[in-house]
């Protein structure tokens, strides 16, 4: 099973804790400093409606419509997670469109070579953008670990089975007030 | 990389964390398993360190003592022996000239920490012999102070925040808990958790409103006849606990004469809300085995603040709900240290630890200790007092630490008339704020990060913190420039460090006398009243429903409403009532230079407003706005949301551009003398030239940060000996 960051709307309180943490776990180590109004591309969004804020992000789906629609095979199944290879991305956005959760974006990034002694800029760089669940980091996902009132959980199969049978053990003991 | 314990400076939760320093800076926060926090932080505390490091996003730190010699002069930089030679010369002309009183300090509930508002009161009573000493609880929970001090002789929160949690049932008024003090939020979300009930009192849709039991979005300016019906229903339908009412309180029979009136029918006119839900509502209150009431700006910031509170007070008696673990009233403290700065007596009417400017034998005791053969015996000024003292010309000097009254203030103009009139106003502060541009001194300190300190937190627990890195530029902490000013005056004052002071005031406070250093070591809280050295303080207050008041018991009050001071007309048809924002705090000179803290939230801020409201002025979300009152005009930005009520428009106050204390009222409350932050008459302006608008937001904008910047920049290039 692919993990995946789930948000609980009814202990979300809409602060952006987690979008800053996510956009400073993608900075490159420029730390808190470095961040700025265009550099500020969080891969996680709260939303806020009249009744509802929650934090919305990848699934990582096990089959998933972005995987599925990307022509170069940019978009593949990795360490139990969805992950972009940034240099085959063409920035074509089907992945964009496909997604049916809007959570994958297309952005632009200063691309650069880098030789022994010297620094090319070659332009801008096309990047499918979503979360990769802070993959390479130690301390697991920066969102879950920032989140005042802990309404981010990481699922992997076995906070997965839990879930599950807790949701199986209440269904049973309902079942059995409706036949008391 | 180094790591070292501080409390967080943004609110008065008191989480505790570390600073992490890499190079002698600061590089991150990482939360620590503080007694109120367990190992939370939230945005700020989190993200909100990098002002430290003097990131110049909004401001400047100030670097040098600056001074200008006349108000049309540019500020220089000059050496400290200048400045403190300078001010005490001044401030002993204008003492010796118009008398004490003409003098007016502040404390700091900010990041400056207890020690240094006990040596400004001190200075203020011993130096310059005048209790005119205040902080800016003055415009917060001043009316929480002065109501809980008579109906149940002290004014902090009588439970600890952990308790929080394991209340049954939690009345929530006029309070955003999850914009103010989110980790304080996720205890009433663990609360709910364990099958609390929760019972949310606020016109807006606000975080705490969507968890909620049972929301009451009453009409804004009816607090009181919607907490007079709480108490009908409660006596009316016998919900109240007799035994405890005819035990523990007193005023039982003019109480009920008052609220008999405020049937819910009755009051459902005023609140417009269904009768039902106002009984409703206390029938689960009462029903609950423990609740715990908690309250913000939304009951403070009004001309009948101090009415309201007494009145919660009362529904907390008449229910038994005070004197024991996970119960109580809850006055949630906004800034960091506010409760810190009452505790240290920066107010016009106390000593610190609570003790009486008017009580001799008290001023016998002070006197003693300080050494001065007097203290002054007349009650001091109030900080929102002094627009109009300035301008009468009682008030001639003014002597602001760590605040921005030119930001945070009713009716700005009026502010800036009153400073404008004085003869002398000296600003200590670690930036350049739109205060000290009216300055004549401007005095630079070290900031949270570079000292060390206590602070109280809102449930009354002392918390150490301490210094992560170095100072740069010639800066020296409060307190020590204070004392520098003491000595100068003829008044010799000299600490070596923080933890000398502490022992002094304890000494001084039989209420804090227990809580030693040695006891807040690591992350050790001790909540006062703590009068022994073997005690561990105290988590709740009244133990043993013995209130803090002549006789011991509870005092039930209730008044009549009355309606809000500023009239909405054809011409100003909007209620504006201004809030808060998570992402930043106070009058922003620190979150504002906070990198990730300014890219999620910047000039102009936000209007909120309903859709209908917004869409019959022809507005669309995001669109650039006038906002006008009788007052000012400012221009905002629309944010078009269902959760804002119709008929009420939102700012937080914290912009410069849409600085919405440009508009409020100067109508306090005629006791704690807080403003009406709650409630102005206003008129919102759809433009049609939105470029043009986006354009003048980014030259004003610019134009106000260049002004702050260049008069420290030109000050420190003039004198380059003391950059
Ligand atoms: S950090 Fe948590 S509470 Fe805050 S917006 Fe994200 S999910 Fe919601
Ligand atoms: S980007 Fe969208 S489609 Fe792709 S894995 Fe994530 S949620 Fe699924
Ligand atoms: S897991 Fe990492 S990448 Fe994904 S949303 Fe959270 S912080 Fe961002």
């Amino acid at each position: 099973m692919n993990r995946f960051v789930t948000a609980n709307p009814s202990k979300c309180i809409g602060c952006r804790t987690c979008e800053v943490a996510c956009a400073l776990a993608h900075s490159d180590g420029a730390g808190v400093e470095g961040l700025g109004p265009e550099s500020f591309k969080p891969r996680i969004r709260m939303v806020k409606t009249a009744d509802v804020s929650t934090a919305v992000m990848c699934h990582h789906c096990e089959d998933a419509p972005c995987v599925n629609s990307c022509p170069n095979n940019a978009i593949v199944y990795r360490q139990h997670s969805v992950q972009v290879e940034q240099e085959r991305c063409l920035g074509c956005k089907n992945c964009v469109l496909a997604c049916p959760f809007g959570v994958m974006d297309v952005v632009t990034v200063p691309a650069v070579r880098q030789f022994a002694v010297m620094t090319l800029s070659l332009g801008v760089k096309a990047q499918a953008h979503k979360c990769d669940l802070c993959i390479g980091r130690d301390a697991g996902p920066a969102c879950v670990s920032v989140c005042p009132t802990n309404a981010l959980t990481l699922m992997d199969r076995d906070a997965m089975d839990e879930t599950l049978r807790r949701r199986r053990e209440r269904a049973a003991l309902e079942a059995a007030e409706v036949a008391a | 990389m180094e790591k070292h314990m501080a409390v967080c400076p943004y609110c008065g939760t008191g989480c505790k964390l570390n600073l992490l320093v890499e190079g002698g800076k600061v590089v991150g926060a990482e939360p620590l398993n503080g007694v109120t926090n367990e190992g939370e932080l939230c945005l700020k505390g989190y993200f909100g360190y990098d002002f430290i490091n003097d990131t110049k996003i909004l401001t400047p730190r100030l670097r040098n003592p600056m001074l200008r010699r006349s108000r049309d002069a540019a500020f220089e930089a000059v050496s400290w022996d200048e400045a403190i030679q300078y001010a005490a010369k001044k401030l002993s002309e204008i003492k010796a000239k118009y008398g004490p009183d003409s003098i007016m300090t502040t404390g700091s509930s900010r990041g400056t920490g207890n020690e240094t508002n006990y040596v400004m009161q001190k200075f203020t009573r011993a130096v310059l012999g005048t209790n005119n000493v205040d902080n800016c609880a003055r415009v917060c929970h001043g009316p929480s102070v002065a109501g809980l001090q008579v109906t149940l002789g002290n004014g902090a929160m009588s439970n600890s925040i952990p308790e929080i949690e394991h209340t049954k049932c939690v009345l929530v008024f006029g309070y955003n808990v999850a914009d103010s003090h989110p980790v304080i939020a996720k205890r009433i979300i663990k609360a709910k958790e364990r099958g609390a009930k929760i019972i949310v009192c606020d016109p807006r849709k606000i975080e705490t409103a969507r968890l909620a039991d049972l929301w009451l979005p009453l009409n804004n300016g009816s607090n009181m006849a919607l907490v007079n019906a709480f108490a009908n229903v409660l006596i009316n339908e016998g919900l109240y606990d007799k035994e405890y009412v005819a035990n523990h309180t007193e005023g039982f029979d003019e109480y009920r004469k008052i609220v008999d009136k405020y049937t819910p029918e009755y009051a459902e006119a005023i609140t417009g809300l269904p009768a039902e839900d106002i009984r409703e509502a206390m029938r689960i209150y009462a029903a609950a085995p423990s609740a715990t009431i908690l309250w913000g700006m939304g009951v403070t910031q009004w001309g009948q603040g101090v009415d309201v509170v007494k009145g919660l007070s009362g529904l907390a008696l008449l229910t038994g709900n005070l004197g024991r673990p996970n119960v109580g009233v809850g006055p949630v403290r906004g800034q960091n240290n506010v409760q810190g700065s009452c505790d240290m007596g920066v107010l016009p009417t106390e000593f610190p630890g609570y003790q009486k400017v008017t009580d001799p034998e008290i001023r016998e005791k002070f006197a003693k200790a300080w050494g001065v053969p007097s203290l002054p015996d007349q009650i001091g000024y109030r900080l929102t007092d002094v627009p109009h003292l300035a301008e009468t010309g009682k008030l001639k000097a003014m002597y602001v630490m760590g605040e921005d009254p030119a930001q945070t203030e009713p009716d700005l103009t009026q502010v800036r008339k009153g400073f404008e009139a004085m003869e002398f106003v000296i600003v200590q502060d670690i930036f350049m704020t739109k205060t000290a541009m009216f300055a004549d001194l401007i005095l630079p300190a070290t900031s949270w990060g570079e000292h060390e300190g206590v602070f109280s937190a809102a449930d009354r627990s002392f918390q150490r913190f301490t210094k992560a890195v170095d100072a740069k530029g010639d800066v020296k902490h409060d307190w020590e420039i204070i004392s520098l000013l003491a000595t100068a005056m003829g008044y010799p004052m000299h600490y070596d460090n923080t933890r000398e002071i502490w022992d002094e005031l304890r000494e001084l406070c039989p209420i804090f006398y227990g809580v030693t250093y040695e006891k807040m070591e690591g992350l050790g809280a001790v909540p006062w009243p703590c009068r022994d050295l073997d005690s561990a303080g105290s988590k709740y207050l009244y133990e043993g429903n013995v209130f803090q008041r002549p006789g011991g018991k509870g005092l039930l009050f209730a008044t009549e409403w009355r309606p809000p001071r500023d009239q909405l007309t054809e011409e100003f048809p909007l209620i504006l009532c201004t809030v808060r924002e998570v992402g930043h705090y106070s009058c922003r000179s620190m979150t504002g230079n906070c990198a990730a803290l300014q890219t999620l939230a910047d000039e102009p801020g936000y209007v909120t407003i309903n859709p209908k409201d917004a869409k019959a002025l022809g507005i669309r979300d995001q669109e650039l706005v006038w906002v006008s009152s009788r007052r000012g005009k400012v221009i905002s930005r629309a944010s078009v949301t269902d959760r804002t009520n119709k008929g009420a428009v939102y700012m937080t106050y914290q912009w410069w551009i849409g600085a919405c204390n440009e508009l409020t009222i100067h109508a306090v409350d005629p006791i704690a003398k807080t403003p009406e932050y709650k409630y102005a008459a206003v008129r919102v302006e759809a433009i049609a030239d939105q470029v043009w608008a986006e354009n003048y937001v980014q030259q004003e904008y610019a134009k106000l940060k260049g002004g702050l910047s260049n008069a420290v920049t030109g000050a420190t290039n003039k004198a380059p000996a003391y950059a």
